[in-house]
């Protein structure tokens, strides 16, 4: 008999060994999709690069929080500080890269900047980030639903590998009920979800969606970020959260130069898609600078 | 609200997961730990908000994470059924 689980996730995930002194790419990952969607990433590496994903859902006061009301009982620098002792832990010396994806990137920020000066990383490669900045930091009112209802149908698509597309327009000024509606309809539509998918299943699964987002909002609320030591680099997705905002906020936090290149698919799916991997891959190898792709210069 | 035994329990889940699975009720052992099953956690999730609409109360969304199996949830949800009956009754009393 299997005994009962004690704990949430793990927070090391170590997705490809490193080999022939090529280093490691150590990615911070928050949750919503399972720390394994990195595997394209793994795979698109070239031969004998490490992945090792540090899941922040390993940490119980994080993980449990997006599924107990979005109410975390921790901070954006003692998250940094947890990650930063898993990495020293597993730091091998050998050439690394840090990345975050999301919310993770505002806690990889973070991390770096409370590393001793010799210790950091050369750049830090932020994927589809939010910069924790004033004029980024949004109060949960802000949050409403006809925003959180197109993020949860892109999130939905990329957790079930079909495709959700709602017409903003059939949620734009509409609540969460009528909203949801449309939701299902397009992911019965496009083979996310079966027809007869209970609308109280689907609010059960938008409502710990929201939670999760919730958190990573009220955890970036308070939280002030010191500008980046080190240059920043920023993939942002075709269809990033905030469609059409080139930098996402982070040009005030790097002094140090910002880098933004685009990747297919939205804030999920750049994830999983190979095409997406592949422009990923050249940016976060390390000791891969010299070969990076031509990027924009903010 | 009646009190909802841990075998009503088992016998909604594993209807519930074998009319998702597309397989008959026999195929689905009350022993079988939800990871096992070909369901993701978006799944589990929708499970979940339909079986709290079914009881009428909510389940805190850890509950499938730490009662794995359907035997294991089953009987937690006998259990906070009948606590609940009892508040309620005393409540009323």
């Amino acid at each position: 008999m299997r005994p009962r689980r004690d704990a949430g996730p793990a927070v090391v995930h170590r997705l490809a060994e490193a080999g022939d002194g090529l280093g490691t790419v150590f990615l911070v990952h928050p949750g919503a999709l399972a720390a394994g969607v990195h595997r394209t990433l793994a795979e698109a590496l070239p031969p004998g690069t490490g992945l090792t994903v540090l899941d922040l859902s390993g940490h119980p006061a994080y993980w449990e929080a997006a599924l107990t009301g979005g109410r975390a009982d921790t901070t954006v620098e003692e998250l940094a500080d947890r990650i930063g002792d898993e990495l020293a832990a597993l730091d091998d010396g050998g050439p690394r890269t840090l990345a975050g994806w999301s919310f993770g990137g505002v806690v990889a920020q973070a991390l770096v900047e409370r590393m001793p000066a010799g210790r950091r990383p050369d750049r830090l490669v932020l994927l589809d980030s939010i910069a924790p900045t004033p004029e980024y930091q949004q109060p949960d009112e802000a949050l409403e639903p006809p925003l959180l209802l197109g993020w949860f149908a892109m999130y939905l698509g990329a957790k079930r590998s079909r495709p959700v597309d709602v017409d903003p327009q059939l949620l734009a000024g509409g609540g969460t009920e009528d909203g949801l509606r449309h939701v299902l309809a397009a992911a019965a539509a496009g083979g996310a979800l079966p027809a007869d998918t209970p609308p109280a299943g689907l609010r059960k699964l938008y409502g710990t969606y929201v939670d999760g987002l919730l958190r990573n909002n009220r955890l970036t609320a308070p939280y002030t970020a010191r500008p980046s030591t080190v240059p920043l680099v920023l993939v942002t997705a075709e269809r990033s959260l905030l469609p059409g905002d080139r930098t996402l906020g982070w040009g005030p936090l790097a002094p140090h130069g910002l880098e933004v290149h685009r990747s297919p698919g939205d804030h999920y799916t750049m994830l999983s898609r190979p095409d997406a991997a592949a422009v990923i891959a050249r940016l976060v190898r390390p000791a891969a600078s010299a070969r990076r792709a031509p990027a924009t210069k903010v | 609200m009646p009190v909802v035994t841990a075998v009503e329990a088992q016998q909604w889940l594993i209807e519930k997961i074998a009319h998702r699975l597309g397989v008959p009720s026999e195929d689905v052992p009350p022993e079988t730990y939800f990871d096992e099953l070909d369901l993701d956690s978006t799944e589990a999730l929708i499970l979940a908000g339909e079986m709290e609409n079914w009881l009428g109360f909510e389940l805190g969304t850890t509950t499938l994470w730490y009662h794995p199996s359907i035997k294991d949830l089953a009987e937690y949800i006998a259990e906070e059924s009948a606590a609940r009956a009892g508040e309620n009754h005393a409540a009323s009393a």
